[in-house]
């Protein structure tokens, strides 16, 4: 794969494909003479967060992760937390906006959800905590 | 037989790819076109052009290939020309921006990032500096987990704090990368993160932008900062959409 040079460096790694397929469908010189091919189905990524957010659901769903925090633990004191509340902010804080987009997610062609795999599958094993690993197979 | 535009280049362009396959299986030869001092890097275009992964990685790999030989326009995916001398055509009449455009972006590329919240050191975090909140949590444990009224409003201050911190790492992301780079683009919103911005920054000072994004994952740790390039410029490509990273640094600072 060409998309991603190694240049962004130590940490930098990259989830790739995914990332870089939206500046190509979304950017990139637009000439009026030339027909574009149609694009139906993937024009998933304007919608807005907020609006999702903003639900008793989700709410409720902040308030069960609030609940099963740690108190006693710091801010950066996270790897050692049960994975537990990561899965419940999981299915919280992202949970409902999932579901909310999951109409216009499921029209994203193949190209993306392979992509993504693809792009996964190529980059080099981080060190991320497991909440986030799971939050980007979704 | 219609023309698919991969993108436009200088015809001087030292390296322009011409032994590659392009969108369609089997890969559709790429070939270039000539007009007085421009070049348009093109294939055939192969019937029934939609887009899958193939398609965007080989119109993103042709570009790649020849972005890192010199500057290059990128054409958005999918952009397909009755013919070849339409091609032509198109760039002999618009020959002056596209120079302008090709100088202009010469010696740049672009780079991509994309940040969002580790959830639960966000959700620590935010608790952690909002007594509040935490008087909230503390109090709905000793009612068994509160009624329904009081979780209600413990999730929406939850949320609402975490969102907070969201604009305010977003800004902050900005702030901090910007001086590295010569443009700015903000790319859409989506779930999947809380800043997306498109940097156009000169290769000399790419190495300055790579220490300047490491420092960033260092010292915020609740922060996933996904970098992708170098790329071609796709957000660039016009100057209108993106603006010039010096007025931007205005905006984000008002923004706090």
């Amino acid at each position: 794969m060409t998309v991603v040079p190694a240049q962004t460096g130590g940490g930098g790694g990259s989830s790739g494909l995914y990332d870089v397929l939206e500046l190509v469908l979304d950017r990139g010189l637009v000439i009026d003479a030339f027909v574009r091919v149609s694009l139906v189905g993937i024009e998933i990524l304007k919608i807005d967060v907020r609006v999702v957010v903003a639900s008793v659901d989700t709410y409720l769903r902040f308030a069960e992760a609030c609940n099963r925090l740690d108190l006693e633990a710091g801010p950066r004191k996270s790897p050692g937390l049960p994975d537990l509340v990561g899965e419940i902010t999981e299915s919280g804080a992202r949970g409902k906006s999932k579901g909310a987009l999951s109409g216009a997610a499921e029209t994203i062609s193949d190209a993306f959800k392979q992509a993504r795999e693809e792009g996964q599958g190529e980059e080099r094993p981080r060190p991320r905590r497991s909440t986030s690993a799971r939050k980007r197979e979704e | 037989m219609s023309t698919y535009v991969y993108g436009i280049a200088a015809s001087s362009h030292p390296s322009l790819p011409e032994d590659m396959g392009g969108v369609g299986d089997p890969p559709c030869p790429i070939r270039i076109l000539k007009a007085g001092e421009l070049a348009a890097i093109v294939s055939d275009a192969p019937e029934g052009l939609r887009p899958k992964r193939r398609d965007l990685l080989a119109h993103q790999s042709v570009l790649s290939e020849a972005a890192g030989g010199g500057s290059v326009l990128p054409m958005r995916f999918g952009s397909v020309a009755p013919d070849d001398s339409a091609v032509t055509e198109v760039l002999a009449e618009r020959a002056e921006h596209y120079r302008e455009r090709l100088t202009a972006l010469a010696g740049r590329v672009e780079y991509n990032v994309k940040a969002s919240h580790d959830q639960e050191a966000v959700l620590q975090r935010v608790v952690a500096g909002n007594p509040e909140l935490r008087a909230l949590i503390e109090a709905g444990r000793q009612a068994g987990g509160g009624s329904y009224d009081d979780r209600l409003r413990l999730g929406e201050m939850a949320a609402g704090a975490v969102q907070s911190l969201e604009e305010e790492d977003a800004a902050e992301l900005r702030n901090l990368l910007e001086p590295t780079a010569e443009a700015v683009s903000v790319g859409p919103e989506s779930t999947g993160w809380l800043a997306n911005l498109s940097l156009l920054v000169s290769r000399d000072a790419a190495e300055e932008f790579v220490a300047a994004v490491e420092e960033i994952r260092k010292s915020h740790p609740h922060l996933e900062v996904r970098v992708n390039g170098p790329l071609p410029p796709y957000s660039f490509v016009e100057p209108g959409p993106a603006e010039p990273a010096a007025s931007t640094t205005s905006t984000a600072t008002h923004e706090e």
